[in-house]
């Protein structure tokens, strides 16, 4: 199909995705809410580290439950951290490999940008690689976030997830690679059992 | 909901055609634009971010650094043409100006590649100091370098080229046929002619009552300080002190409008100057010159 001349297809949208993706992206913070997560197993949220500063966290999930976290690592040079939550029995994230991912790509971001819940923005993926040379490697996004949407799940028009929506810069998303949180956490669960 | 994923993967394709064609340019301190290889051998850029008398440097796409030189410029579209010797980078496809509609999407590329994406506003908008058909509007984000870098349709064709925007969120592009035309001047006579008059000037109001009597819309227009001897000005009989308010039926409202609307093509033409001297309207007609060489 031309995508120049589509007129006559239904116009594509991303409801369904965008509906999936809210299911597995959780509220964090002390109570009235600072940041996002993403619910990564049935026990476990992955969110910024940033993001679970407070002794005592609250994760809130898509259908309004609230739930006790306790935070089992944070990294705050990575700017990543793992929380136990009780069992929940809702969806998990889809996780995509985010070394397929290529500049061009129209992304997602669900998150609760200046409070508001579970507001999704679209872009597409504007850079990939570090800051800085030697830096560590950010997917770049020109798509809109605020403070809220940090700890959220950037992802691709499947909603696989490829990012974890961590900073703005210059106007920019600056999401870490999901392939870089696999391997925090593989690693967080190989110390706290 | 697959064809959101097919969009996507155009869109993702169309970067990675165009970016092939794309250049990093080190013309002036600090913030490199970007290029796109217009022709075999001439890379295409916004104008304001070489400067003159400055060494210019490429990196091709693949990261090779290469030596560039200005072959042409106009200011006032803010187009530069450079030559470079860029082995095997391919020449960017252009997309044909018709098959531009309003409200299509389009990629806007820096070197990297970067990109952000957005739609067309307008065609054939008077945008700035551009003639009508030079320029589309677009609305999207031109991050820092991404000035001279292309705007590509979802098949990766070039549009036109970024220059500098009017504001954040709306920006302006050249038509990739307006680019063409200049690179044309630089395959046919090896430069851009530069129209001349040969005339300074500095911005001056206007008074309230001269606008009321000779019905004049503007509200500023320039005073010509200098007359350079044998020029086209000075030999049409403009002199030190006569208000310019058009040049050809364009409006002269600030000095920048008289670059603005000496365009390459004006060179060899005459055009009607609408002054003001001593509180009366003239109208001189000047054989618009080409700029001598510098030094």
């Amino acid at each position: 199909m031309s995508v120049l001349h589509a007129a006559e297809a239904p116009p594509p949208h991303l409801a369904p995705v965008a509906e999936r993706l809210r299911e597995v992206t959780v509220e964090v913070g002390s109570g009235d809410g600072s940041g996002a997560g993403i619910l990564w197993a049935p026990d476990l949220v992955v969110t910024n580290a940033h993001v679970a500063r407070a002794t005592a966290l609250q994760v809130r999930l898509a259908d309004g439950r609230r739930l006790a976290a306790e935070c089992v690592v944070a990294d705050r040079r990575a700017d990543l951290a793992l929380l136990r939550v009780p069992r929940t029995r809702v969806a998990l994230a889809s996780l995509a490999d985010s070394d397929g991912v290529r500049v061009g790509a129209l992304v997602i971001a669900l998150g609760h940008p200046l409070g508001l819940r579970g507001m999704l923005t679209a872009g597409i993926v504007h850079a990939l690689g570090p800051l800085s040379p030697g830096g560590r490697p950010w997917i770049h996004a020109d798509l809109r976030l605020a403070p809220g949407n940090s700890g959220g799940p950037l992802a691709d028009t499947s909603g696989h997830v490829v990012g974890l929506n961590t900073m703005i810069a210059g106007g920019l998303a600056l999401a870490i690679p999901i392939n870089d949180v696999r391997r925090f956490v593989s690693a967080a669960q190989a110390r706290v059992p | 909901m697959s064809s959101v994923m097919d969009l996507s993967n155009a869109l993702a394709g169309a970067v990675a055609t165009a970016a092939r064609s794309v250049f990093a340019v080190h013309g002036r301190p600090r913030l490199p634009s970007t290029g796109v290889l217009w022709r075999p051998g001439l890379v295409v850029t916004a104008s304001h971010t070489v400067e003159s008398d400055r060494e210019v440097t490429l990196t091709t796409p693949d990261g090779q650094s290469i030596s560039a030189q200005v072959a042409g410029r106009d200011p006032g579209l803010d187009v530069a043409v450079l030559r470079a010797e860029a082995g095997g980078v391919p020449v960017a496809e252009l997309a044909p100006d018709a098959d531009l509609r309003i409200g299509h999407l389009v990629l806007a590329l820096g070197a990297g590649p970067r990109a952000s994406v957005g739609v067309v506003s307008a065609l054939d908008t008077r945008a700035g100091r551009a003639a009508p058909g030079e320029t589309i509007a677009v609305d999207l984000t031109l991050y820092p370098g991404f000035s001279g870098g292309p705007l590509v349709d979802v098949l990766g064709r070039v549009i036109g080229i970024a220059t500098s925007g009017a504001s954040r969120h709306l920006q302006w592009a050249i038509r990739a046929s307006a680019v063409s035309r200049l690179a044309d001047h630089v395959t046919q006579r090896g430069r851009i002619p530069r129209a001349y008059l040969g005339v300074g000037t500095q911005p001056v109001a206007l008074p309230e009552a001269l606008r009321e009597r000779l019905g004049l819309e503007q509200r500023t227009a320039v005073i010509v300080v200098n007359v350079r001897p044998d020029s086209p000005a000075g030999t049409a009989g403009l002199i030190m002190g006569d208000v310019l308010l058009s040049i050809g039926d364009e409006a002269i409202a600030e000095p920048e409008d008289v670059v603005a609307a000496l365009r390459p093509e004006r060179v060899g033409q005459t055009v009607t100057v609408r002054i003001v001297r001593g509180g009366e309207p003239r109208e001189l007609r000047v054989a618009v010159g080409e700029r001598p060489p510098r030094g």
